[in-house]
């Protein structure tokens, strides 16, 4: 499958408490709903309904700790997909959204220095069966970390809670290990 | 293997797995609490399990939003009630029993030394100072506990922390967090790591303190914090305990991809400037600092002992008047037992305000919130802007001794010369 679309770009330390900010860490997990006002802490000018959503991104490119800082809420990762985000490349991410990513089938790709190849507003396109991640826009090209089986597993069956469900459907939770 | 690895293969029923490696493994307990606890129960009903996989083992704590401020949350805390009503849950800690849930789920022995817990709340790798694996999750992983009792890990790289010397008086646990947090700052080297505790400074910690460093581990960017079991976890969890275990070790051959050795007779109180957990300095850069609210309590350092720290500066002295002091017992337990010990009533002729156990001003949402201009001198655990309220007030971070001399005189001191 390949993915083609703009990027969002950040070397900063990009923190889910930023991503999502206090006044939404009680708020019912929707996608839609997470998304309008995701990033609104990250810069002032997302504060805004829909306002990072509108900006149009497919990809997130960012360097170490992407959605660190710790916090348990799954917001920030619905909240991307509801803005249309579809792979997240960094040099290394913070556990407990790199599971929430996994659980809901986003990925979250390591690449390391994906920072230095690509600005905000560059189109990229993605490979998820090479890995291979190229810039449209001034041709440069990487080769990312694979995605584990497990994951691919997960994200085909439309994440962990659907995986789960079948699991249990068919009797065979016992056999997870 | 390393007693990570160890209780990673144990509860997955491999002889060994490496790290990188994607694993299920059997979960002991799994802890949730008020303002996530409805939508775990909603998400684990979806799952469809009638039934959660041990009602003895789903542990509830209501510690975020109680007694409720706001008549949201005060809603938000009857929902919640009616789900762990719904699904007979044994433990349920709610007002009037209530605590922080890790404070809960570490004094009350519902996580043991090598078995693994999740909670719905980032400071979870708590349990790693018993010897648990302690793994902070978000709700669909919980309600995937919940309905299975098991869970999926990335088995993370290890680090160990080889800690000597002797603790110079006037320093705590959280001073060598703080450390570590300046020496290894947010630059990837500990991100998703487990963070491995041992020589003979750590077998020299309380309860107290062990919990405080594997506490700090996840704003370290890390894991978990892991502390092997000894003499003192099983003197400390013998009258509590829900369970059986046996006692585990790294092996003196195992692996790490790195061992940092720090030599804790140097170590003096540290501080965290304002914004940015890494931004540490010595407590003498911060001298002179002045500030207008004192803030003691929280998962990382509301317990016995704080408080203990806090009384014994604070007795027969006053609190500045230009300071308001918080302090905030972590638990109900931990309320009785200062209280016994006369510590509360030293507290109150101090001039500090003492509060019901919950997580007040740590996490900006609850009591005793930072307003505009603020600056607060802090024992909690994150000091980045609006943490504690409003993102126009300042935190200084830094251990209960540092908090408790420098708020008699109304700027930050040095509690050794004091």
């Amino acid at each position: 499958m390949i993915i083609k679309g703009k990027a969002w770009t950040s070397r900063e330390y990009i923190m889910s408490f930023d991503m999502v900010v206090q006044r939404f860490w009680t708020s019912p997990i929707d996608k839609t709903e997470n998304a309008k006002f995701i990033m609104a802490g990250v810069d002032a000018k997302y504060d805004r309904e829909n306002a990072f959503k509108d900006e149009g991104y497919t990809f997130i490119v960012a360097a170490h700790n992407f959605a660190g800082g710790g916090k348990s809420i799954e917001h920030c990762v619905t909240g991307l997909m509801g803005a249309g985000i579809q792979t997240v490349f960094a040099d290394s991410f913070a556990r407990l959204q790199f599971r929430n990513a996994i659980n809901y089938g986003l990925p979250f790709v390591t690449a390391k220095n994906v920072i230095d190849m690509v600005e905000t507003g560059d189109e990229l396109e993605y490979n998820l069966e090479t890995c291979e991640l190229k810039n449209l826009t001034n041709g440069q090209s990487m080769m990312t970390a694979p995605v584990a089986p497990f994951v691919a597993e997960v994200a085909k069956a439309g994440g962990l809670m659907d995986f789960i469900r079948q699991k249990i459907k068919d009797g065979t939770v016992g056999e997870l290990r | 293997m390393t007693i990570t690895e160890k209780i990673m293969a144990y509860n997955s029923g491999r002889d060994k797995v490496t790290p990188g490696e994607l694993v299920w493994t059997d979960v002991f307990s799994v802890m949730t609490m008020d303002y996530l606890g409805k939508e775990t129960f909603k998400m684990f009903d979806s799952l469809g399990r009638p039934e959660v996989f041990d009602k003895d083992r789903v542990i509830c704590v209501s510690d975020h939003l109680v007694p409720p401020p706001t008549p949201q949350f005060a809603t938000m805390l009857n929902e919640w009630r009616e789900a762990v009503k719904a699904h007979d849950i044994t433990y349920f800690y709610d007002l009037g029993r209530q605590g922080i849930a890790h404070q809960i789920m570490v004094e009350q022995g519902h996580v043991l030394p090598g078995k693994i817990s999740v909670g719905t709340d980032s400071h979870a790798n708590t349990y790693g100072a018993v010897g648990a694996m302690g793994n902070a999750v978000a709700v669909s992983d919980a309600a995937v506990a919940m309905a299975t009792g098991k869970s999926w890990f990335r088995v993370p790289e290890q680090v160990k922390f080889y800690v000597t010397g002797t603790w110079q008086p006037w320093v705590m646990a959280k001073d060598l967090s703080l450390h570590i947090m300046g020496m290894m700052r947010w630059n990837g080297h500990l991100i998703y790591k487990t963070l491995e505790f041992a020589g003979p400074a750590i077998d020299a910690l309380d309860m107290a303190g062990r919990m405080t460093l594997c506490n700090m581990t996840v704003d370290l960017g890390a894991k978990n914090g892991i502390i092997a079991p000894d003499q003192r976890t099983i003197d400390f969890l013998r009258p509590v305990q829900k369970g059986t275990w046996d006692m585990i070790a790294s092996d003196p051959d195992a692996h790490y991809e790195a061992i940092y050795e720090i030599d804790v007779t140097n170590l003096g109180p540290t501080v965290s400037r304002p914004d940015k957990l890494d931004d540490v300095v010595p407590v003498e850069t911060v001298v002179g600092t002045k500030f207008n609210k004192a803030f003691v309590g929280t998962c990382t350092n509301g317990r016995l002992e704080d408080i203990a720290m806090v009384a014994k500066i604070l007795e027969g002295k006053q609190v500045h008047r230009d300071v308001n002091f918080l302090l905030v017992p972590a638990s109900t337990q931990i309320m009785k037992d200062a209280i016994k010990a006369g510590y509360i009533s030293t507290l109150l002729d101090a001039g500090v305000a003492v509060d019901t156990p919950s997580c007040s001003a740590c996490a900006g949402i609850h009591t005793g919130v930072a307003g505009d201009g603020d600056v607060v001198l802090s024992a909690g655990n994150r000091n980045m802007k609006g943490r504690m309220g409003s993102k126009n007030a300042a935190i200084y971070l830094t251990s209960p001794a540092v908090v408790a001399a420098s708020a008699l005189k109304g700027e930050i001191v040095d509690p050794r010369k004091f």
